[in-house]
């Protein structure tokens, strides 16, 4: 077995000098009972590294994907463009094949990336300061809701029905077993309707969380929240699932946010059909101690050279176990590295850049658009919805669209399933192209 | 006392400053084939009014800066890494080229079923393997990490016990010796932990085990092996007591590679178990993850497993996003399937023929490093170890040298240290796993090292142990420093 470098030789010998005399000896402490009989499992035999590459090979060829489609697809995923350097400095093995940087002084490199990681995602977000990730932007979400309960000690959630409906699934049912309510807030409409949020707030609310882009790409002022969450003394929470966003938009921090979480997946990480991807978590320094997950810091070495260290482990479950500020362990490390590689290939300029296309392909879109299809109204980034005038309809353009090879959109219900069957999300990054527009505006056409 | 034996030398390691400290930007920025033009006046008046101040350096000069900070870093690449319970093994790269073909790396979620068979396939047969080599009736993969998993599978079995009308029982017991996230994840759950005395040997005592189950008890989590790195012999006894008092017993997966295709945990009477595809499964660890924590359930909680499934029907594989019974859903998506292309073309490799290879090699090896450590470091429990042992300092105590001075001598000869001050249950823990990828050559020279050290000790001549490390770019770092005064971001 080409993975295991013994041979046969070498396991007799180190067999003999530990004095056994067989394999089955080293297990003489698992109760026989319990022994499985050796090739006995039901595996295939072993394939060599030419038939595990045809093997897979095989099977993407069955898929399709964005690459070889156009692909309007989001709802918290995102076909941007990954540049070559991202993936060959998370491919370097000293970066790869790291475990979590437990032996500072070996581990700089990882802990550097992190640091700046950390810098820039405070910067992109407006806030002060950033963990070193989550999982994701459901459970960041979830983990959102939990540190309110921490800084505030109540126990109230409220949740407005313009997040996306996967990370308030997510959140409730982190919520669920803990006391205290969990408010989701209808809007009534593809978009936030803050006013309606707002008159959720009382003075028992820990934190009211809303999503900016909201789920339907909608961008709003977010300035009559700050005031609310003054008013009751709650945390404001902002999710986003396209971090891209603010290359161009406000960001959250700027309205005064208190956590802001979300995806980072758009930051050089492919979709890898929903993973692994980047959740985002970032706060006021103030909140610092209750948040969850890892968090490199800066410090000096014995020499007095600056260096850095996974910090503030008192709040970890390593130390603090049953009352640590989560059980988060492994969270995304890599994804930082690629994060952060993303973003200084790119800087100011190239997120700004990559913001306005994707934002501009939105635009197009909408501006194309035959009349029996309506877009959602207000300002819009990179994602909104369409509403057809029957289910049917929608799905003969869904259907047409696929026979020319393009994703649509995701069909609404998939997200909120008692809604009517005639809408439909779309999302454009930068790699949406003017031709592709055409494309699915000529499929709309046919359909229609 | 010559070093050149060893392979870590002094060799040039370049300084690198924080991108931010680089003194000029890039010239220009990408050049995309998107959508030209301005956005909507609708968008336009939501303009950030600052830019972000993300510096943004050229292509040449970015590489450069984050290949200059790898080669700060220790990998499985560079060296041994005997992480313990951490299960650092070699990550073959075949798997990260396939993990890349562009029909596994760019499909997206929310794809239609019928446009991403060959990805749920993958899956699925994953799935089916695990709970093949684990010895269950079920496996869900939507778990993100190990502790993920774990808080998936309480919630199992919280759900279980209500379905039974239980809602009462809500006591975990947790042995001292259990990895952290155990009692972070059954708070999180809404349940407390109680912390299970190691007897003697440092296994559950079953005596101990017995005084705390009474109708309060919801589960037991475990680790089989234990954090200690021997085998919980009692496993079947222990699982019966925990059930006969009514509660279920929770596996958690960290140390499986001692028992990959030799045993299966769920034939010793285990509800659930965790499976860390990062460890057992070789998916890399990448600094800090990502990883993955599939859950594997036995006929009792397979209702209860989180949605969205995987199923199959005629060969055709579709995706079931409801369930009553379910716990519900736990991440946004199916899971970390980019991870488990990994962990499929990792089994993919072995086979049944091969699969119990990795079990045996991993045990070997650690008993192989005990047997030759033994005589000079004290071994807190006596006998056979599974795919780690246990060593303290306890003898080198005496001459001034805690763990921690060896763990950074360690690194000064090259290696990566040892999982250090882990478990708790003794002083001065050094927790050994060198998995089943390395060769008697590199155990040869890791035991050359430890025994060296131990030898220092003896001698009296032990400021190279306190200095150490000298060689790595930088030296032992202020953690205390890093604490009390948290920099997190760069204010420069």
């Amino acid at each position: 077995m080409r993975y295991l470098p013994h041979t046969e030789a070498d396991r007799q010998a180190m067999l003999q000098d530990i004095g056994m005399s067989k394999m089955s000896d080293l297990f003489a402490d698992i109760p026989s009972e319990f022994h499985t009989e050796l090739g006995s499992l039901k595996l295939p035999d072993g394939l060599s590294e030419a038939g595990i590459v045809k093997k897979f090979t095989k099977a993407a060829e069955k898929n399709r994907h964005a690459g070889n489609t156009r692909c309007f697809l989001g709802g918290g995923t995102y076909y941007h463009f990954v540049p070559a350097v991202v993936d060959y400095i998370i491919s370097r093995g000293e970066f790869l094949t790291a475990y979590t940087p437990y032996q500072p002084e070996i581990a700089q490199g990882t802990l550097q990336a992190l640091f700046e990681y950390q810098t820039m995602i405070a910067r992109l977000t407006g806030m002060e300061v950033s963990n070193a990730s989550m999982y994701e932007a459901a459970t960041a979400t979830a983990e959102a809701a939990l540190m309110a309960r921490r800084v505030t000690r109540k126990t109230r959630t409220v949740i407005a029905g313009s997040v996306n409906p996967r990370y308030r699934a997510v959140t409730e049912n982190y919520l669920s077993r803990l006391e205290g309510d969990f408010v989701e807030v209808g809007m009534g409409k593809f978009g936030t309707d803050l006013s309606k949020v707002i008159a959720e707030i009382d003075d028992k609310t820990a934190c009211v969380i809303v999503q900016y882009p909201d789920f339907y790409g909608s961008v709003y002022d977010l300035k009559p929240l700050r005031e609310a969450c003054n008013a009751h003394k709650c945390l404001m929470v902002v999710a986003f699932s396209d971090v891209s966003a603010f290359g161009l938009i406000e960001s959250p921090g700027a309205y005064g946010a208190d956590i802001v979480v979300g995806s980072g997946q758009a930051l050089g990480i492919p979709m890898a059909y929903g993973g692994p991807h980047l959740g985002v978590f970032a706060c006021k320094k103030k909140y610092l101690r209750q948040m969850p997950g890892r968090v490199c810091g800066l410090t000096t070495d014995a020499d007095g050279k600056r260096g850095f260290v996974l910090t503030l482990s008192t709040r970890e479950q390593h130390i603090r176990r049953e009352k640590a500020t989560s059980n988060i362990c492994t969270n995304q490390g890599l994804m930082c590295t690629a994060a952060a590689t993303y973003m200084t290939l790119m800087g100011d300029a190239g997120l700004a850049t990559i913001a306005q296309h994707s934002a501009a392909a939105l635009d197009l879109l909408v501006s194309k658009l035959p009349s029996h299809v309506v877009a959602a109204s207000g300002a819009h980034y990179n994602e909104t919805v369409l509403t057809f005038e029957s289910a049917d309809k929608r799905d003969a353009f869904i259907a047409e669209a696929r026979k020319q090879d393009i994703f649509a959109g995701i069909p609404l219900e998939k997200f909120e399933k008692d809604i009517e069957a005639k809408h439909l999300l779309v999302a454009t990054t930068e790699m949406i192209e003017e031709d592709d527009v055409n494309a699915l505006i000529a499929a709309m056409e046919v359909a229609s | 006392m010559s070093e050149n034996k060893y392979s870590a030398t002094s060799g040039i390691q370049q300084e690198e400053p924080l991108l931010f400290e680089h003194a000029h930007e890039a010239p220009e920025s990408i050049n995309l084939p998107g959508v030209k033009g301005e956005v909507s006046s609708d968008l336009a008046a939501f303009k950030r009014k600052t830019p972000a101040n993300i510096p943004g350096l050229s292509e040449p000069e970015t590489v450069r800066h984050f290949v200059r900070l790898s080669q700060w870093n220790h990998g499985i690449e560079t060296g041994f890494y005997p992480l313990g319970s951490c299960t650092m093994k070699y990550n073959p790269r075949v798997n990260e080229q396939i993990a890349r073909l562009p029909g596994l790396a760019h499909v997206h979620p929310d794809q239609p079923e019928d446009s991403v068979q060959g990805m749920l396939g993958l899956l699925s047969e994953l799935q089916g393997w695990l709970a093949e080599i684990a010895g269950f009736s079920d496996v869900t993969l939507q778990p993100a990490a190990g502790a993920h998993g774990e808080l998936a599978g309480l919630m199992m079995i919280r759900k279980c016990l209500d379905a039974r009308g239980e809602q009462n029982r809500k006591k975990v017991l947790v042995p001292d010796s259990a990895h952290g996230t155990n009692p972070a994840s059954a708070a999180l759950c809404g349940m407390y932990t109680v912390e299970l005395k190691s007897g003697a040997d440092g296994r559950i005592d079953l005596e101990e085990l017995k005084k705390h189950l009474d109708g309060d008890v919801a589960a037991l989590m475990m680790t089989n092996p234990n954090t200690a790195g021997t085998f919980e012999t009692d496993i079947k006894e222990i699982c019966q007591l925990v059930h006969d008092a009514g509660g279920l017993v929770y596996g958690d997966g960290a140390n499986l590679n001692a028992l990959v295709g030799v045993a299966r945990p769920g034939d010793m009477g285990l509800d659930c178990l965790h499976i860390n595809v990062h460890k057992t499964f070789s998916t890399p660890h990448g600094g800090g993850g990502p990883g993955a924590g599939p859950v594997a359930v036995n006929d009792t909680l397979k209702p209860f497993m989180p949605v969205p499934r995987i199923v199959e029907n005629d060969g055709v594989f579709s995706i079931e996003t409801e369930d009553e019974q379910s716990i519900g859903t736990i991440l946004s998506t199916l899971g970390q399937s980019g991870v488990y292309m990994r962990a499929n073309a990792y089994i993919s490799a072995f086979g049944n023929n091969h699969i119990h290879q990795i079990a045996q090699d991993a045990v070997l090896n650690a008993n192989y490093v005990l047997s030759k450590l033994k005589s000079v470091y004290h071994v807190p429990f006596e006998g056979l170890c599974k795919h780690e042992c246990l060593l303290t300092d306890e003898w080198q105590n005496k001459h001034g040298v805690k763990t921690l001075d060896i763990a950074k001598r360690l690194i000064d000869l090259g290696f990566h240290p040892m999982t250090v001050y882990f478990p708790l249950i003794v002083h001065g823990a050094m927790l050994i796993e060198p998995t089943e990828t390395e060769s008697r050559e590199t155990l040869d020279s890791f035991c050359d090292a430890m025994l060296e050290i131990a030898a220092q000790c003896e001698a009296g001549d032990t400021q190279a142990l306190h200095d150490a490390p000298l060689k790595p770019i930088r030296r032992r770092l202020d953690e205390t420093q890093a604490a009390r005064k948290p920099v997190l971001v760069w204010e420069g």
